[in-house]
């Protein structure tokens, strides 16, 4: 095994065998050989000493800028990548519809799962990072996408809301048209749908506006308030980090 | 002088005699028996677009034999590639690739006889949008959804282009799809769709610009912008992520007679990157999208008669294996240009350029 990784693959470059290590995201395996099939960084997980032997190689879709060496000016660079909802994965939608039995959403961004368990903001290096600009501009321009045809649609049914009182749930009281909203994929769905569910403490709505217009602040977890007017206005709200 | 010679139809024909008594072709136009639909009241105009008379002696005087393009590389010598990703900030992911124009066209410059340009050389732009979702009428795919554009611009050609999508180019876009279907990893990407589109700014020549169509004519030079568009396809494909088993590449490799290099021998010799306006006549040609990597075609597109290749005496293949064998060399080199143009993207990125 002295044949050393690259920084750095290509699609169809040769990574190792398989014998070494396991094929993990970005890579395929062919005639027992690992091969990269994206561009990007090669990046080796160190094998987890209960449930695997070997450690799991990888070509990350996060480009992350190497410019360690002055870290006071994040450089603002565009580190594009695609990802699909896939199921568990964390999403932020935005509400397009309330119906009695559902409510109708536009996945927004997929949230990856590093960024999500990092505690510290800045270090975030993903294009996900910025989602304050993600949600109060209508369109994430890392989707390419600026009208809800072009976003993946989803579902979330009446019995997915909240975990608790399944059958007391109005819709009308947990979502209004324009709140995001934070949810965990169930299913990829139908021909149209996926389907998320909010059936967590930290998930469920996000940012909401009330009916005068302004932000709201989550005072509990089915209420949130407006800070000029004082009115409440019942939601299923996300616990806020 | 103007004679008509009507036909049975209401159909005329104009043709002029030049004072040496010799009949000049001028240009034919048909008028149509004017139907109910068109407006009677009116002199109606020619129901297609017209093109300016072309007179046979401008033509003679103009394109002498040695204004003739001719080929300056080695049989195996591919021309120069141009291939950067990334440059259509609104797409996932985008190419531009163009081929080093033919030396004729630098000479011609120099010295220049005539505002026709002697040749021309593939430029392409590519686009990848995507994943996306599936229209709201499509039905569940487990897989991803591959669609494929490729458009000609109006000005691409020598004969403009219609701003619909004609036949060849839609037999274009189903020839990438194949090429490009055999290298991605579909079940990666449920539920979305990829769409591919590629505009074509300059397109090659299907023979010297000067020589009248002959038995000899197909359209050879969509076989080079077929190579290109699979090439810049891929490039784009790797700039949006999309996983793939590996770079797919197109080479053209084609069997050629040309009278004046073939000497001694006159024989149809095998080229590698044919440009069809530097052969007098090509004999047979293939495109192949290639996987270096894996020795695997996705694509395999093969013309005309191969059977009269002269190859090296020890060697025993047939014209066409030998024409397949060509086109994946060429897909080899043009492989290189396209790792490096997309380990070049990657370094930008990555910001260790």
């Amino acid at each position: 095994m002295a044949t050393s990784l690259p920084a750095v693959a290509i699609p169809g470059q040769r990574l190792g065998s398989i014998t070494a290590y396991s094929a993990g995201p970005g890579t395929h395996v062919q005639q027992s050989n690992i091969y990269a099939s994206i561009a990007g960084p090669v990046i080796v997980d160190p094998a987890q000493p209960k449930t695997q032997t070997k450690s799991t190689l990888r070509v990350s879709r996060i480009l992350q800028g190497t410019s360690q060496a002055a870290p006071a000016a994040p450089t603002k660079q565009k580190h594009r990548y695609n990802t699909l909802p896939a199921v568990d994965s964390i999403v932020l939608a935005r509400v397009t519809r309330v119906q009695k039995r559902q409510a109708t959403v536009s996945i927004l961004v997929v949230l990856d799962e590093t960024s999500s368990t990092t505690t510290d903001p800045s270090k975030l290096a993903s294009d996900n990072d910025n989602v304050a600009s993600i949600l109060t501009t209508a369109a994430n321009p890392e989707n390419h996408s600026n009208t809800d045809e072009l976003r993946f649609q989803a579902l979330i049914r009446k019995e997915d809301v909240r975990a608790v009182e399944k059958d007391r749930v109005v819709m009308d009281e947990m979502f209004r048209v324009g709140d995001i909203v934070r949810g965990s994929v169930l299913s990829l769905g139908d021909q149209s749908f996926y389907y998320l569910t909010t059936a967590r403490n930290d998930l469920g709505v996000v940012m909401a506006r009330s009916e005068a217009g302004n932000m709201m602040f989550p005072v509990s977890w089915k209420e949130m308030r407006d800070p000029v007017t004082g009115a409440g206005e019942q939601r299923k709200v996300a616990r806020p980090y | 002088m103007l004679r008509a010679n009507s036909a049975n139809t209401q159909d005329f024909r104009f043709w002029a005699l030049d004072v040496s008594d010799n009949f000049v072709y001028l240009s034919t136009f048909h008028v149509k028996e004017i139907k109910m639909m068109a407006d009677r009241r009116r002199i109606n105009g020619p129901p297609g677009g017209t093109r300016p008379a072309v007179f046979a002696s401008n033509l003679q005087s103009g394109t002498s034999a040695t204004d003739r393009a001719q080929r300056q590389r080695q049989p195996s010598e591919l021309r120069k590639i141009f291939l950067k990703t990334g440059l259509i900030p609104t797409a996932s992911g985008s190419s531009y690739l163009e081929f080093e124009p033919s030396a004729s066209l630098a000479a011609a410059r120099a010295n220049p006889k005539s505002l026709i340009p002697p040749s021309s050389a593939l430029k392409l732009a590519c686009t990848v949008h995507g994943p996306k979702p599936l229209p709201r009428s499509a039905a569940f795919s487990p897989n991803l959804v591959l669609t494929t554009h490729v458009k000609y611009a109006p000005f691409a050609a020598r004969q403009r282009k219609g701003h619909i999508r004609d036949s060849s180019e839609r037999d274009l876009g189903v020839h990438l799809e194949t090429a490009l279907r055999g290298a991605i990893i579909a079940e990666r990407w449920p539920k979305s769709g990829l769409d591919i589109t590629i505009t074509i700014l300059e397109a090659e020549d299907d023979r010297w610009w000067g020589s009248a169509p002959d038995s000899h004519d197909a359209s050879w030079g969509m076989m080079n912008v077929l190579a290109g568009c699979i090439t810049a396809a891929s490039a784009a494909i790797a700039d949006a992520h999309i996983d793939c088993l590996d770079l797919v590449a197109g080479g053209v490799a084609a069997i050629v007679s040309d009278e004046t290099t073939g000497a001694s021998t006159g024989a149809p010799k095998l080229m590698l990157d044919t440009d069809p306006a530097e052969h007098r006549s090509i004999l047979s040609a293939c495109v192949v999208a290639y996987m270096p990597a894996r020795d695997e075609i996705t694509e395999l597109w093969l013309k005309g008669d191969s059977s009269k290749a002269s190859l090296e005496n020890n060697d025993d293949r047939t014209g066409h294996e030998a024409l397949i064998d060509g086109a994946v060399d060429a897909a080899r080199g043009a492989h290189t240009v396209l790792a490096e143009a997309v380990r070049e993207s990657l370094l930008r990125t990555v910001g260790q350029i």
